[in-house]
């Protein structure tokens, strides 16, 4: 089933969609900066990259208010980056240090920011974070306020136990919530007609008793169009929705991995023509929303903002080794006081 | 079976030479009759046999020097399988330190406790398969103190060589210290036996160059009492800054008492009266004026003790032993006579415990028997002075009005400390034991 | 819905578990959590509790009898059978500002829920200094014919992970003053209730519902000067009924309640150490890393100098609970294996 949202040229003001390509390129810049510093053995820690996926994650989170939650995995950093996460952050959490969102205490896309833009940080068990949806989608549901969640998660996940029990709870109680699958075809090296027997993942939705439906990952527009409908159907108590967005992964499951599995014409036929971010780049000069100064001028920023969040993480400093068992608890105050600033800082 | 093994007869002893066996394999043996003779580095003595049966088997070989503990003989006493020096549970009774002589209650019929007499021909019956009742049981736990026995005794300054263990395998438990610190000390003096100052004081034995017997000369090793009197000579030396010091005292008044009461003296106590006695006895009464002679140094600290336990050198075929009068300031000189008679006898025959050769707060000798007229004594560590009684002589000395009398007379000497004592101090107190002797008058305190 | 109102806190009512105190006014130790648990939700419009068949049913044993009519359906809530899913809707209401009390039919299906437990609750307030008071409840232990699967001791698999409390009363008033404690704690908690004792044993309860026991703190149920026996859960009664005999031969046996398992109370146990300097560690988690394995450390490690014998375990062994009751009672350590092994103790 495809949305036919594309009829609708300007589904937001002009402003808005030149937000939706300068987060696209943001996100596009960030994914190639961060794989060439990681082999460049400058990076610690692995990198999940969305390369190619970004039309999925910036038309999703583009339907949210602010005060809506996300759920998403290591690899919707693009998502996080949209719903308003601070890159200087996020690189600092990259890097280890104090200074990112989780004071060191996890690394790279493992992240969120719960207190300010309402994201659940992220775990690497799949798809972990639904079932925790499912809860905070039942409080906006009491609340009555309107809210929705949010969950991403990839093709594979939705083979897991949970996935199941989660979506199905979210039925049956109606709750505001939107389940996002990112199919980008494979997961790790399993490629989706060996992770379920149905063609879509789309048509699973019936199962539950709610509606679901399939869209083109590489039109941001047509994957925001289903999204919108779909939170509005959650705001307004219509429960839960199945939104499957279909990519491709570009490159591996993490940096270390060549993805030889995927076939090369496939992939090239995705970087050609299914590249979202060059298709709305083209779509918006189609539609004199930008021209070349523009766009230079957004590529600037772009990289400008990279440059600026690298040397941040760069200078801020490590966590105190000491409080390496502080925490814990809620009683002993380490997350309600400014953190100690430890050991040095180190070049990247 | 019954094993037999090496006792541990002193806390610092690690090791026993089997001097002889007494009993061969296949000998009927009787409970308490003696299987073989043991040199440690403090005592020779003779073990006597906690079962009565047949000896089966000789372990280890005569002069052979075995660790404590290991098994040396085998006894069929027909209990079956195996048993320990000490087949019946470690019930033994504690030792209070004035009873050294109370045996552990090892054998199948349980021995009585025997006190030490003061008549030395009654030989003290029980002779420990372990020191003396303190590890009456050889099982496997009789050597483990747990942290809690450790830190109570550490804090009550209690010897644990001094209780016995009623827990598993004669272990000594908390209940055994806390019962050890409740109890009133037993009759007796509340001595607490010093350490000992064994070949562990590190004696540097400095190697002289090697001569091996040639033609014309025998060799033979020397025994352990004598290496241990080397060593412990010669820490002394070079551990004590020695100096010494004479009086010349008149002793024509104990000369005329001893001739005129001796026999009577004699059939009262059954004890020969020497001067040695008297000696002793106007010494510990200096050494209670001047208690820094009766005093030791540990590292920075001088210990004085309150009481006197006064070493009297013995001479015996082994060699040189000093057994110690305990307690020798709570006593007059009939009971120093008895004392003194009785340990030089049990010297002589053998016979002495461990700790009745330890714990000496000052030291006589009495080398005037044999003919000297003046030596000068090597210090037995850790004491601070050694006096010596050398030979009584008539010579002709100045008396009242310059007149030339013959009198009895006999030097006096002590080497001393000088890390302790200084010169005035040592002339002071021999000063103060010849005023003792040339004035008191000791018939009284002789009983006569 | 129709909804009754029932005048709380006024004894007699049908509906309120304090109406169901024997005659003399004492409570039986499931009354007692009852009673926690009412108090509490009336305390706290916050406090929710969700579960399978909590809510129409009662629940399995009967502890939730009357909390739906007088709370409703929004505040106690029926589940489907997915406990990854209960657990993570706790955890995401309460990072909405809810205080859940879910509930395990029986603590052998916590295991069902795992990953939730381990990687979601234990962990998200190290990582990320948000909040997650959730008090996961279940009845738990053996003893009582049920076989392995309905007679679990869950408490090391949950104390491994590190990030939540866990409490296992041995007598109805600590039940109900854990109970509390635990639902106010803004620590994740695990209460386990012990089911061999839901009916068998009452005593005088507090009526204040101010009334709380602190966590983390053991106490001495019974003085003794010879031996310390440190234990918990049903195995208190088991140990004061072996105290009882032995003190008739001559032996003061110290019985020393844990209450909680994680955080232990190590001041309490080391103090009584102090003064017996004999310890026997009784526990129905499994003998190897059970909870009692940790506690003979700490004795081991903390009270060296005041051992005068080795620290000794009585525990069951690590393989399911069976079914026959002459296996299961020489599964369980009993009252005659706990005097024998306090004799060994002695005689060391």
């Amino acid at each position: 089933m495809r949305s036919d949202a594309t009829a609708n040229d300007r589904p937001l003001p002009d402003e808005r969609l030149r937000d939706m390509l300068y987060m696209l390129k943001l996100a596009r810049f960030v994914d190639e900066r961060l794989e060439a510093l990681y082999r460049q053995g400058r990076l610690p820690g692995a990198i999940y990259s969305g390369r190619g996926q970004e039309g999925t994650h910036v038309g999703t989170v583009f339907a949210l208010e602010p005060r809506d939650s996300l759920f998403p995995t290591h690899r919707d950093l693009t998502a996080q980056l949209a719903k308003g996460l601070d890159l200087n952050r996020v690189l600092a959490q990259f890097w280890g240090r104090i200074d990112g969102y989780l004071r060191g205490r996890d690394g790279n896309s493992h992240i969120g920011d719960w207190d300010g833009n309402r994201t659940y940080a992220v775990m690497s068990h799949l798809p972990i974070a639904y079932p925790v949806a499912v809860g905070a989608a039942w409080a906006y549901q009491r609340a009555g306020d309107g809210r929705v969640a949010l969950a991403i998660c990839g093709d594979g996940a939705t083979s897991n136990g949970r996935w199941h029990e989660a979506i199905n709870w979210s039925a049956v109680q109606r709750l505001p919530v939107i389940w996002v699958v990112n199919n980008n075809q494979f997961a790790y090296s399993t490629p989706n007609e060996k992770e379920f027997a149905v063609p879509t993942i789309a048509e699973r939705a019936a199962a539950y008793g709610i509606p679901g439906v399939r869209v083109d990952g590489a039109d941001v527009l047509e994957v925001f169009a289903a999204a919108r409908d779909a939170v509005e159907r959650a705001r307004g108590g219509g429960g839960p929705s199945l939104i499957e967005s279909v990519s491709l992964r570009w490159r591996g499951h993490a940096g270390h991995d060549p993805a030889k599995y995927v076939p090369t014409e496939l992939l090239e036929h995705y970087m050609r023509s299914k590249d979202p971010v060059k298709n709305f780049e083209e779509r918006l000069r189609d539609l004199g929303i930008v021209d070349d100064a523009a766009i230079a001028e957004m590529q600037a920023r772009v990289e400008q903002a990279f440059e600026e969040a690298h040397a941040y993480a760069l200078a801020s400093p490590f966590p105190e080794p000491g409080d390496v068992d502080k925490g814990v608890w809620a009683e002993d105050g380490y997350w309600t006081s400014e953190p100690g600033r430890g050991g040095g800082t180190e070049a990247g | 079976m019954t094993s037999i093994q090496m006792p541990q007869l002193g806390e610092t002893i690690v090791e026993g030479t089997i001097l002889k066996w007494l009993k061969s394999e296949g000998d009927q043996v009787k409970a308490d009759e003696p299987l073989f003779e043991i040199s440690t580095d403090k005592v020779d003595t003779e073990v006597p046999s906690p079962v009565a049966g047949t000896v089966t088997k000789l372990l280890v070989a005569e002069g052979a020097t075995v660790p404590v503990g290991t098994a040396v003989m085998e006894i069929d006493d027909g209990s079956g399988a195996g048993g320990n020096g000490a087949s019946a549970p470690a019930s033994a009774p504690t030792a209070a330190p004035a009873q050294p002589a109370t045996p552990a209650a090892e054998a199948p019929a349980p021995a009585e406790p025997a006190q030490p007499t003061p008549q030395p021909q009654q030989p003290a019956p029980a002779r420990t398969t372990a020191a003396p009742s303190t590890m009456p049981d050889r099982g496997p736990r009789s050597g483990i103190l747990s942290p809690i026995v450790r830190k109570l005794a550490r804090e009550r300054g209690i010897d644990l060589a001094t209780i016995a263990g009623t827990g598993d395998g004669g272990r000594i438990t908390k209940a055994d210290v806390l019962a050890a610190t409740a109890a009133p000390p037993a009759a007796g003096t509340t001595v607490t036996p010093l350490p000992s100052v064994g070949p562990a004081a590190a004696a540097v034995m400095v190697a002289a160059p090697s001569m091996p017997a040639g033609q014309g000369e025998e060799a033979q090793p020397i025994s352990h009492i004598r290496k241990a009197i080397a060593t412990h000579m010669l820490a002394s030396t070079q551990q004590t800054a020695r100096a010494w010091t004479m009086v010349e005292v008149n002793v024509d008044r104990l000369v005329h008492l001893r001739e005129e009461s001796k026999e009577k003296f004699q059939a009262n106590f059954g004890v020969k009266l020497t001067y040695l006695p008297m000696v002793t006895r106007a010494t510990i009464d200096a050494l209670q004026q001047f208690p820094l002679v009766n005093s030791r140094l540990d590292g920075e600290t001088i210990v004085t003790p309150r009481f006197v336990n006064m070493g009297i050198a013995v001479s015996y075929d082994a060699g040189l032993i000093v057994p110690v009068v305990k307690g020798a300031d709570g006593m007059n000189t009939v009971g120093i006579a008895r004392a003194i008679a009785d340990l030089a006898a049990r010297a002589r025959s053998h016979q002495l415990q461990p700790d009745e050769v330890q714990g000496a707060t000052f030291t006589i000798t009495n080398p005037g028997p044999y003919g000297s007229l003046l030596s000068v004594p090597i210090i037995n560590q850790p004491n601070a002075g050694i006096l010596s009684l050398d030979g009584i002589q008539k010579r002709p000395v100045v008396v009242e009005d310059d007149a030339i009398a013959v009198r009895s007379m006999v030097y006096i000497s002590m080497s001393w400390d000088h890390r302790l004592i200084d010169g005035e101090l040592a002339t002071r107190f021999l000063a103060r034991v010849k005023h003792n002797l040339e004035t008191w008058d000791f018939a009284e305190d002789l009983g006569l | 819905m129709a909804s009754t109102t029932v005048e709380s806190g006024a004894a007699g009512h049908g509906a309120e578990p304090r109406g169901k105190r024997s005659e003399d006014g004492q409570a039986t130790y499931l009354i007692a959590v009852a009673e926690a648990l009412w108090e509490e939700m009336e305390r706290d419009e916050r406090v929710i509790m969700l579960g399978e068949d909590i809510g129409v049913y009662g629940g399995a044993f009967k502890v939730t009898e009357g909390f739906l009519e007088r709370f409703g359906p929004d505040r106690v809530m029926d589940t489907p059978i997915a406990e990854e899913t209960i657990v993570g809707f706790a955890v995401g209401a309460a990072m909405e500002g809810w205080r859940p009390i879910a509930e395990f039919q029986y603590s052998d299906f916590m295991s069902s829920g795992f990953d939730e437990i381990t990687t979601v609750l234990s962990r998200y307030h190290y990582r990320s200094g948000v909040r997650t008071p959730v008090v996961l409840r279940a009845p738990s232990g053996g003893g009582v014919r049920a076989s392995s699967f309905h007679s679990v001791n869950p408490e090391p698999w949950f104390a491994y992970a590190g990030g939540i409390k866990i409490m296992c009363p041995a007598f109805p008033s600590d039940a109900k003053g854990l109970l509390k404690s635990a639902i106010r704690d803004d620590n994740p908690s695990l209460f386990l209730e012990h089911k061999a004792l839901y009916r068998r044993i009452k005593e005088h309860v507090s009526e204040d519902p101010a009334a709380l026991i602190p966590i983390s703190s053991a106490a001495v149920k019974r003085p003794g000067d010879d031996v310390t026996i440190v234990t918990y859960g049903a195995m208190v009664h088991k140990a004061l009924e072996a105290a009882d005999t032995l003190a008739g031969r001559g032996i003061s046996a110290e019985v020393v309640d844990l209450r909680t398992v994680y955080p232990i109370d190590e001041e309490t146990v080391i103090r009584s150490i102090e003064k017996t300097s004999r310890a026997l560690v009784l526990y129905e988690s499994f003998h190897f890393l059970g909870i009692g394995a940790e506690v003979a450390s700490v004795i081991a490690e903390k009270a060296f100098e005041h051992l005068d014998a080795p620290v000794m375990r009585l525990a069951p062994p690590n393989h399911p609970v069976p079914f026959s009751p002459p296996l299961e009672d020489a599964f369980l350590p009993q009252v005659a294996d706990i005097e024998a092994a306090v004799d060994r103790l002695s005689a060391w």
